[in-house]
């Protein structure tokens, strides 16, 4: 186990980070807004912490945090500037915002290292800090997803204009989520680049929104256990599908593209659907007699709650 | 200077050849096809495998390069976009499982040629066409810059003359303003989308392969960056406006030119973000689209 856990010691923390990058699409997508702005938070973090840490040798904490911090003051004017786009839209305008930072990255001079990045971001971050961050943020947004607050992010998601007319405040939600997206991805940029000590407008491009969005999907957009779910098995794929030798990306961009297109609510979609539907045929076999439809129709909470257009609405065929 | 001008308007063309068909699609069919890029590469790249057994002729390599996106494109449309767009339940989400399919299915033909040519660019040797340049005067002009441009604004004329004047362009456009309204006045939308999409794979593989020649040789990656650089011309001049296409193919190559000129190019990547993060905010319907009406 302990030869095991230190041979595959960086696939592990690549694990937590994806999830965490993953997580800053993914609170925005739940509730309705398609932004990438996540990744580039992500770049503002990495840099941000190597620069302190190599220039200030700050501790990783106020590193990492320092970045958390302009991430997501950049998210809320990001939001303030994007305020009336949506969709497709709101996603060019983020994914554009993102990939500029990673060109004023290789124009930065000095401050950034230009094309060659920074090196020796040496720090005492552990494995461990990332684990307990990690699980901190998870317990925070599963609360989030409960009660009335996870409600009320869903009806922002299923039908703005209704939500507005029920009295919540659509654009405070929209915000919000803003903020939380940017500092969650300067959190995992952050910690990143101080596990790799070096940091390079590379790391930066196109291919991690595609990666990101990828994990999100094929997990599950509607819940922080989806992009669990993709982070773990995108991260590993690579040295499972060491087996196919060089067509590993075509196996990738088929699983990807099957995921899209009949998997639309990803695995944890599928795995919810599936549970749900093993629970009611639970119910029905030991009720038994004449009147057992009539009170399983009635006494099925996800049911209602998928008429008012909760979670589940869409995972039902 | 006329030289930087006439490079531009090369430059520009590419942008809209490619551009021209993207912007179709997702004007009028609501399709935004992110393998795009994929089928531009891969249309070129399979002119390049047939052009090393058999030497080919220039007409012929383009024919090849339009078959094979054409095909490619038709087959994207059938095999994701179709069985996307009868499930989803509604038009946002249909969208963004369009843009995720596209990014997926994108990856597949870059690693077949990836794989084929292990990441080392390709090009047309083998060909019979041999590319030369005469000089004016005052301007150097190649054959295939000749040819890039009147394809160019020759195709972008013939197709938005097709979407003004023809009957099938208007019952396109119609389905671009109401898709439901438009199939209950007998607009057979699946096979006019199905036209719309081999068109866009066939400019996209005409692209390729001009491009291609233009340079002399092309990386399998150039796709991905095509790809933002005419979302940024489709954005600038307005989605589904074809005058608008041309408009911003030719203004982005403008100012990429200008600024790689002026300084040492390092910022001429951001010019294409710049421009679609500043276009969205100002003005979200570009210079030249129609303002969205909402009844709602």
């Amino acid at each position: 186990m302990n030869a095991w856990y230190f041979s595959h010691l960086v696939l592990i923390q690549s694990t937590f980070i994806s999830f965490l990058l993953a997580l800053s699409i993914q609170v925005p997508l739940r509730a309705g807004v398609f932004s990438f702005a996540g990744v580039g938070s992500y770049a503002i973090g990495a840099y941000t912490a190597a620069i302190l840490t190599i220039r200030a040798q700050l501790a990783p904490v106020l590193a990492i945090g320092a970045g958390m911090l302009i991430a997501a003051a950049a998210g809320y004017l990001l939001a303030l500037l994007v305020a009336r786009l949506s969709g497709l839209y709101l996603g060019m305008a983020t994914i554009s915002f993102a990939l500029f930072l990673g060109v004023l990255a290789t124009n930065g001079g000095e401050l950034t290292g230009g094309a060659t990045g920074l090196y020796g971001a040496i720090s005492t971050l552990t494995t461990t800090h990332v684990v307990v961050v990690t699980v901190v943020v998870v317990l925070l947004l599963a609360g989030s997803e409960r009660g009335a607050y996870g409600r009320r992010v869903d009806a922002v998601r299923e039908d703005p204009h209704l939500a507005v007319s029920l009295g919540i405040d659509v654009t405070r939600v929209r915000r919000r989520v803003f903020v939380v997206s940017g500092a969650l991805g300067a959190a995992a940029g952050g910690m990143n680049s101080l596990l790799r000590t070096t940091v390079s407008p590379e790391t930066v491009g196109f291919h991690l929104v595609v990666t990101a969005l990828t994990m999100i999907i094929v997990g599950g957009a509607l819940s922080w256990a989806g992009a669990a779910i993709g982070a773990v098995i995108f991260t590993w794929l690579p040295s499972v599908l060491q087996v196919v030798g060089d067509w590993q990306l075509v196996v990738y961009g088929v699983i990807v593209a099957a995921a899209a297109v009949w998997v639309p609510n990803g695995l944890l979609g599928l795995a919810q659907d599936g549970w749900h539907r093993l629970r009611t045929r639970r119910r029905r076999i030991p009720a038994g007699g004449a009147a057992a439809p009539v009170t399983t129709v009635a006494a099925d909470p996800e049911q209602e709650l998928a008429a008012l257009g909760g979670p589940a609405a869409e995972a039902r065929p | 200077m006329a030289q930087d001008v006439l490079n531009a308007l090369t430059l520009g063309s590419l942008y809209l050849l490619f551009a021209l068909g993207m912007s179709l699609a997702w004007g009028t069919i609501g399709i935004l096809n992110f393998a795009h890029g994929s089928i531009f590469v891969f249309a070129a790249f399979t002119a390049h495998l047939l052009v090393q057994e058999v030497p080919l002729p220039l007409p012929a390599m383009l024919a090849v390069g339009v078959l094979v996106g054409a095909v490619l494109s038709l087959l994207v449309q059938v095999l994701a976009f179709e069985p996307i767009q009868r499930r989803a339940t509604d038009h946002r989400k249909a969208e963004m499982q369009i843009l995720v399919g596209g990014i997926g299915i994108a990856i597949i033909p870059l690693a077949v040629a990836q794989y084929l040519t292990r990441s080392v660019p390709f090009g047309y040797s083998g060909s019979t066409f041999r590319v030369t340049t005469w000089d004016w005067g005052f301007v150097r002009v190649g054959n295939v810059q000749l040819v890039t441009l009147v394809a160019a604004f020759g195709l972008a004329a013939v197709i938005g003359w097709w979407l003004r004047a023809a009957r099938p362009g208007l019952a396109l456009r119609a389905i671009g303003v109401d898709a439901e309204v438009a199939s209950m006045m007998g607009v057979d939308r699946r096979r006019l989308a199905l036209l719309t999409m081999a068109v866009a794979g066939g400019l996209a593989g005409l692209a390729g392969v001009l491009l291609t020649y233009y340079l002399g040789s092309i990386a399998p990656e150039t796709g991905d960056a095509f790809l933002l650089k005419a979302f940024a011309a489709i954005i600038l001049g307005g989605v589904g406006s074809i005058a608008g296409v041309v408009l911003g193919a030719m203004v982005l190559a403008g100012i990429e030119t200008l600024v790689l000129v002026t300084t040492s190019g390092t910022w001429a990547p951001a010019i294409a973000f710049g421009v679609i993060f500043l276009m969205l905010l100002v003005r979200p319907n570009g210079l030249l689209g129609r303002q969205e009406v909402r009844r709602t």
